[in-house]
């Protein structure tokens, strides 16, 4: 009798006990994961606010007017609001503008670099990948701190963006830990034999800070990029129309010169003087306050994509 | 036979006529039409601003009057059960937000028209009056068309 009531003890015990160790591998899987150190740099404004028109940020994180995209010197004004609807529900773009209550202006150096370049917020938590720092992982992390100090800069705005709430399992922060197990990597994706500096010039810029491939490169189900599709086209996040394949394919940028394509990022106008237009026109109008060098350079990269059908 | 095999012949050529003309009234196709009438006539232009086509204005006269014939019935496309089907490009914003579209629409009217009372004689005499046309064009398309591959 007392050996039967001992082995279902033991049992119990012993399904604790697994319970207890797949919960801390859960928890452990799914925690953040931070850089330690920085690089030794001095930040440089300046040359931060060509990586912010690199990188987009106003494009999502300034405030609209009158329910409008922000244009004009308003893009200086980091407020928030604006919201990405995906098939995850709609994300709101958060206040980072310098002000130290509402913004990020009480953020250290090594916290700003961790919230672009892994996901992580200065309270440990971690972000949805609808801020795209899987592609900004891919940046120099000298550009990010570089950025930070043009961020500095521009004007505090004060107040919150509202805040939002997405569908069960989504709502789950913590697990985003697990889904940048699959999806966050620093390697390059595409690279060059023998390495091209103008190329290389052009990856930091498309897979890095100008973060193409999250609207050019198909998603999982789970919304992780498919790399097999690389810059291959997508259907739109907010569910019209489609993003356009820009691999060397087709009737798209293979038909295009290295010149069109560069003219079309600095003037809007493609070779047939169609015009950019949806989300593409803001993006474009970040890479037209680019100097021509970097044009060129994401011009040289993309002829340097395997062409994908 | 022959006879009836050319009366049918008769008949599906009627049923195809009547079916392009319902389709030639179909707002969708005369928008669509009227849009690629628009990008041809801007091509030329657009050509000059970039360096590639030699000035010509005559040209530019020729481009701007099509501009203004599609400014001016471009609005009047877009009655409500049109706002899908047919591969049509437009977004849902034109019909939740009529009023900023016809903005959108009202400025491209007025840099058109500005234009063609400059009617420029040169390149340079161009560039300031044409440079707006095209931003007139981008701004639309940035909320009110749907890209596609």
């Amino acid at each position: 009798m007392a050996g039967a009531r001992k082995s279902v003890g033991a049992r119990v015990g012993r399904l604790l006990f697994e319970v207890l160790l797949l919960a801390a591998i859960g928890w452990w899987l799914t925690a953040p994961r931070t850089i330690d150190a920085l690089p030794e740099h001095v930040p440089d404004a300046a040359a931060g606010e060509r990586i912010f028109h690199a990188s987009g940020c106003a494009s999502c994180h300034a405030t609209p007017v009158d329910g409008r995209r922000a244009t004009g010197d308003a893009r200086r004004l980091l407020g928030g609001g604006a919201g990405l609807a995906s098939p995850f529900g709609t994300f709101v773009a958060p206040n980072i503008s310098p002000d130290a209550h509402d913004g990020i202006g009480g953020w250290s150096m090594l916290e700003f670099v961790n919230a672009v370049q892994r996901g992580v917020s200065p309270d440990g938590r971690h972000y949805y990948p609808a801020f795209p720092y899987t592609s900004y992982a891919r940046m120099r992390t000298e550009d990010v701190m570089d950025l930070k100090a043009y961020l500095d800069t521009l004007p505090p705005v004060s107040g919150k963006a509202d805040s939002f709430r997405l569908a069960f399992p989504w709502s789950l922060r913590r697990g985003v830990g697990l889904w940048k197990w699959w999806n966050l990597d620093v390697a390059p994706v595409v690279t060059t034999e023998p390495p091209d500096a103008v190329v290389e010039r052009g990856r930091l810029l498309v897979e890095g800070a100008g973060h193409c491939g999250e609207c050019h490169t198909p998603r999982g189900r789970f919304g992780g990029l498919d790399y097999s599709r690389w810059l291959a086209g997508a259907p739109s996040m907010d569910g019209e129309g489609r993003v356009p394949n820009i691999t060397p394919v087709g009737k798209g940028v293979a038909g295009w010169s290295a010149a069109d394509i560069e003219y079309y990022l600095e003037s809007g106008f493609t070779p047939d003087f169609d015009t950019v237009g949806g989300d593409m026109v803001a993006v474009q109008e970040n890479m037209a306050a680019l100097p021509a060098e970097d044009r060129a350079a994401i011009a040289a990269y993309l002829k340097a994509v395997p062409p994908i059908e | 036979m022959q006879k009836s095999s050319l009366c049918l012949v008769a008949l599906l050529a009627a049923i195809s006529t009547a079916a392009m003309a319902v389709a030639n009234e179909d707002p969708r196709v005369q928008r669509h039409e009227l849009m690629e009438g628009v990008r041809d006539a801007a091509k030329p232009l657009g050509g000059m601003l970039r360096g590639t086509v030699e000035f010509d204005a005559d040209t530019v006269a020729a481009s701007l009057a099509t501009f203004s014939e599609a400014a001016s019935t471009f609005g009047s496309l877009f009655p409500e059960g049109s706002e899908t089907g047919m591969d049509t490009q437009a977004t849902a914003a034109i019909w939740s937000d009529r009023d900023g579209f016809d903005a959108a629409l009202a400025k491209f009217a007025s840099v058109v028209e500005q234009a063609q009372a400059a009617a420029p004689a040169s390149l340079d005499a161009a560039k300031p009056v044409l440079g707006p046309i095209f931003q007139a064009c981008k701004g639309c398309h940035d909320d009110y068309r749907v890209e596609k591959d």
